[in-house]
């Protein structure tokens, strides 16, 4: 799949949110492969916690971060309902687990709002902006920056 | 219409590369006392493909370098010139030039201009040293053609005289060549094109746009000077017709008395062998516009009014030469005089048609069948024999059955059915846990499957496989040029030059190679006094054999030179500090020259001395997962041993549990493993332990510790493997051994990063994914740990 938008402009589109906690999030669905449920990783060894490892996708070896362990959300329990949407950015395909999907959502620019400026263990660097839906709110990442960013580890060439 | 030629450029380097290798393969094994006739006419095949193909994609300096090659080969096949050393070494230059040539058109530094001047001048000295009749035939191609008229006329097939669109394209592709006077548009009525074309380029280019849309032999190209083919104008339509139904019927049309014909002439004289010849050009085409004596090749005299038809015809007929299927037609004339002879060598306007058409034709019984016979003008045999080398060839290819196939196909290929494995290893660990009566037919199903599957994957790896062949064709060369300059007399020999090894490895394996082989030449074979004072044969041999064992490939480098001096090395190493004593045993004074920097040899030359290069190769091969051994006697000569493993992308592993987690130690790094017992193991400044095992004291390294699992803690509860690192052996504790397999590797960088102590991972029969342990790594990972731990 290509990557259609990597600007990381906030731009209207299509987003799946997801939740962490009782936290909601949305991500660019066009950076979205597939969603799978969660199964036995293998670990790799001296790696942060959130990285759970690495899992076997059809021949491809797929490492797969934790969100609820990075973000300190949620209980990072692992069952039958343990979802795993995974990612394809750039050219390197990630898992990321998340308590559960909820939704495809349509957003503009009229319903998204710039983020507060505080400290959270979020930076603020990897929030696109606010979006409400609904009295919801859902926090809109950009997945692409927080994955090759420098503290997921994920990225040999980013931690440089 | 015109095509992009530069998409089938790829293909052309890729052909021209093996051209030339083939080429260089075939002139080393060439004996020059007694060459054979069959050598000497691959060689020139290879040369005239190379030309061919060069010509068509518009690479004329190729084109030109090999014209000369190719004129001198001409006269060597057909035994007017005999082989000498110098030809070879004329040859293998030329050789080399066209390669540079090549690298040139593929985006490389520049060929250098001295050389191919200076080759081309070698060979056509060669070649004319004893035929200067031949120059002519062998002089370069100009880079730039004048700009002349051509008479263009020919018979469009109905079909495309029929298709307005088809004419128009025709005509746009023309005018982008030439400027274009149209003095018939063909139409579905009457498939006649005539047109006036002026142009610098090739008559060649015209024939190639014209090709696309009629036989070849149907294009009638000449120069419409009025004082030459005058005829022409009188009666435009009979020349059409008259010249096509030459080709086609034979029939006495012409009439011989006219002088102004020309050639012409000589139609009612061959009638027989006219359909014959014109069928066999059939495939031709490509060829003839090489063919020497074209127009580009002779000197651009122009034709003048006062030229004796002789000398226009002349000029004519070196068009004619080109014609495809023409030329086949008028040199194959029985009886046919020798028309193009005294226009084309001497190039007078003295000439006159009488002598010239009365000269017999020479050599008769050198051809097979009195309508091929040969007539004595060099050009025209060169042309003529090249068709023949043509048809030889559409043969080969049609006999070739192989085809070219992008690697990143064959391996996607070997990545799906790696898959399908995996898949077929879960079906069938699934299907063991049914019950084998009732589900007898499933699981009868899944055992086929299981071999179906393995063949499957054997049969897709050997895709990847290439025969060491590809690596050892390359060093008679190296030999040769080498033994020469540095005055030695070495014969090379190889074995199992058909023992197969993957493309991967057979890439990375050449320059460690290449550098066994020049050390061998510059340190190992002595010069030919001195093994004629230790009584040995004045030539040396260097032997390159490949061979299989188990499931790696070994790869040796023998010579029968002096052999390693071990007081030398043992002294040199004592000079530049190295831990060193006499007890050493041969093995390890061998291993000393790998390391960085170390060189015995007093004069730093050219080709070795600089001591880098053994530290070099020691360290390629081991990154291909390989080793290196040296074995060597005084007086005897010196043998290296290279092991690799099969293939990159297939690893023997021996899967060992640690913590619930599985790992796969590469089994070239295993040297044993055993069960260790509490009193094997000793501790050092406390902490720091070691195992004892038959005299050796090795570091103890817990996988468990060094990958912070929960592994087995009491000893003698698990195993130890014994590894063999580049920093020397471990003793590596594992909780459990599970088995021996032969694993894909997988890449862990591809979409994560680099992990400290694994080389990459793979996908175990379950599905799941198993890290491969890289054991150098561990090891190191393993004794910082351990200093950690003292100096907390």
């Amino acid at each position: 799949m290509d990557i259609v938008d990597s600007s990381g402009v906030p731009a209207s589109g299509e987003y799946l949110t997801f939740t962490l906690g009782k936290e909601e999030y949305g991500i660019d669905i066009l950076k979205v492969q597939e969603i799978r449920g969660y199964e036995a990783v293998t670990r790799i060894a001296n790696a942060p916690p959130f990285i759970k490892g690495v899992i076997n996708l059809r021949g491809v070896i797929v490492p797969i971060v934790d969100l609820r362990i990075k973000f300190n959300l949620g209980e990072p329990t692992y069952d039958q309902f343990t979802v795993v949407i995974i990612l394809n950015i750039g050219k390197r395909v990630v898992g990321v687990v998340v308590d559960g999907v909820s939704d495809v959502i349509q957003l503009n620019s009229d319903n998204l709002h710039p983020p507060p400026e505080f400290g959270s263990i979020l930076d603020t660097r990897y929030i696109l902006g606010l979006g409400t839906v609904d009295e919801r709110m859902i926090i809109m990442v950009d997945i692409e920056q927080l994955m090759t960013s420098q503290e997921m580890a994920l990225v040999e060439s980013a931690a440089a | 219409m015109s095509i992009d030629m530069s998409q089938f450029y790829q293909v052309f380097f890729e052909e021209t590369s093996e051209h030339l290798a083939n080429m260089e393969n075939l002139l080393l094994n060439l004996d020059v006392e007694s060459p054979s006739l069959e050598d000497l006419n691959a060689i020139f095949r290879a040369a005239h493909s190379i030309k061919g193909g060069s010509g068509t994609f518009g690479f004329t300096d190729m084109t030109g370098v090999t014209h000369v090659l190719e004129g001198l080969l001409d006269r060597l096949r057909k035994e007017e010139l005999t082989l000498r050393a110098e030809m070879v070494d004329a040859f293998l230059a030329a050789g080399d030039v066209l390669r540079a040539q090549l690298e040139h058109h593929q985006g490389g530094p520049d060929a250098d201009q001295a050389a191919i001047d200076e080759i081309c001048a070698r060979l056509t000295q060669l070649a004319t040293g004893e035929a200067p009749a031949a120059i002519h035939a062998e002089a370069p191609v100009p880079a730039e053609a004048p700009s002349r008229q051509w008479r263009l006329a020919c018979v469009l097939p109905a079909d495309v005289a029929a298709s307005a669109s088809a004419v128009d394209n025709l005509f746009a592709g023309l005018a982008e060549i030439a400027a274009v006077d149209i003095r018939h548009r063909p139409d579905a009525a009457d498939g006649r094109l005539e047109a006036l074309l002026t142009t610098s380029r090739a008559e060649g280019d015209i024939r190639d746009l014209l090709g696309f849309y009629l036989n070849p032999e149907d294009i009638q190209l000449r120069e419409p000077e009025e004082t030459a083919y005058g005829f022409f104008d009188a009666e435009p339509a009979a020349v059409a017709e008259e010249a096509y139904g030459f080709f086609e019927d034979p029939a006495p049309t012409a009439s011989a008395a006219d002088p102004g014909y020309g050639f012409f002439d000589d139609a009612p004289v061959a009638p027989e062998p006219a359909p014959a010849a014109v069928e066999e050009a059939d495939g031709g085409f490509g060829l003839f516009e090489d063919a020497p004596g074209k127009p580009e090749s002779l000197p651009d005299r122009s034709i003048q009014p006062g030229d004796s038809p002789a000398a226009i015809e002349g000029q004519g007929y070196g068009l004619f030469v080109n014609a495809p299927g023409g030329l086949g037609l008028f040199d194959n004339a029985p009886g046919m005089p020798d028309l193009g002879r005294a226009p084309i060598e001497t190039a007078p306007a003295t000439a006159s048609p009488g002598p010239t058409a009365a000269t017999p034709t020479a050599q008769p019984a050198a051809q097979p069948s009195p309508g091929r016979r040969l007539t004595d003008n060099p050009s025209i045999e060169v042309a003529k024999a090249g068709r023949r080398e043509n048809d030889k060839t559409v043969i080969a290819t049609g006999a070739d059955t192989s085809i070219r196939v992008s690697v990143e196909k064959v391996d996607q290929l070997i990545n799906l059915v790696g898959e399908l494995v995996i898949t077929q290893a879960m079906l069938a660990e699934t299907a063991s846990n049914l019950d084998p009566v009732q589900a007898e037919k499933l699981l009868a199903g899944i055992d086929l499957l299981s071999r179906n599957t393995r063949d499957l994957q054997e049969s897709v790896m050997s895709i990847r496989m290439l025969p060491m062949s590809m690596v050892f064709s390359r060093f008679p060369r190296v030999v040769r040029d080498l033994a020469g300059k540095l005055g030695k007399q070495v014969e090379m020999k190889t074995i199992g030059e058909n023992t197969e090894l993957d493309k991967g490895l057979i890439e990375k394996i050449t320059d460690p190679l290449t550098h066994l082989v020049r050390n061998s030449l510059d340190h190992g074979i002595e010069t030919p006094e001195k093994r004629v004072a230790a009584g040995k044969n004045p030539k040396g041999t260097l032997t390159l054999k490949a061979s299989h064992q188990g499931g790696a490939v070994v790869i040796e480098v023998m010579d029968d030179g002096g052999g390693l001096n071990r007081a030398r090395i043992l002294e040199k190493a004592r000079e530049r500090g190295l831990p060193v004593n006499d007890a050493m045993s041969d093995h390890d004074v061998w291993q000393l020259i790998f390391a960085p920097g170390f060189s015995t040899a007093d004069v730093v030359t050219d080709v070795s001395g600089r001591g880098v290069g053994m530290d070099v190769v020691k360290r390629n091969i081991e990154g291909l997962g390989g080793k290196v051994e040296l074995e060597s006697s005084p007086g005897f000569g010196t043998r290296t041993v290279i092991r690799l493993p099969l293939t990159l992308a297939i690893l023997d592993g021996m899967s060992v549990g640690v913590g619930g987690e599985t790992f796969i130690v590469p089994i070239t790094t295993v040297v044993e493993s055993l069960q260790p017992r509490l009193d094997d193991i000793r501790t050092m400044a406390g902490d720091s332990r070691m195992m004892h095992i038959r005299g050796e004291y090795l570091p103890f390294i817990a996988l468990s510790d060094v990958f912070g699992l929960p592994g087995v803690e009491d000893i003698t509860r698990g195993l130890v493997v014994v590894v063999e690192g580049e920093e020397g052996k471990a003793a590596i504790f594992v909780d459990e051994l599970l088995g021996q397999h032969q694993v894909v590797i997988k890449s862990l960088e591809a979409n994560y990063r680099k992990v400290p102590g694994m080389s990459g991972a793979t996908i175990m029969g379950d599905g799941r994914v198993a890290m491969i342990l890289d054991v150098a790594a561990v090891i190191r990972l393993g004794l910082a740990n351990a200093k950690r731990r003292v100096a907390a």
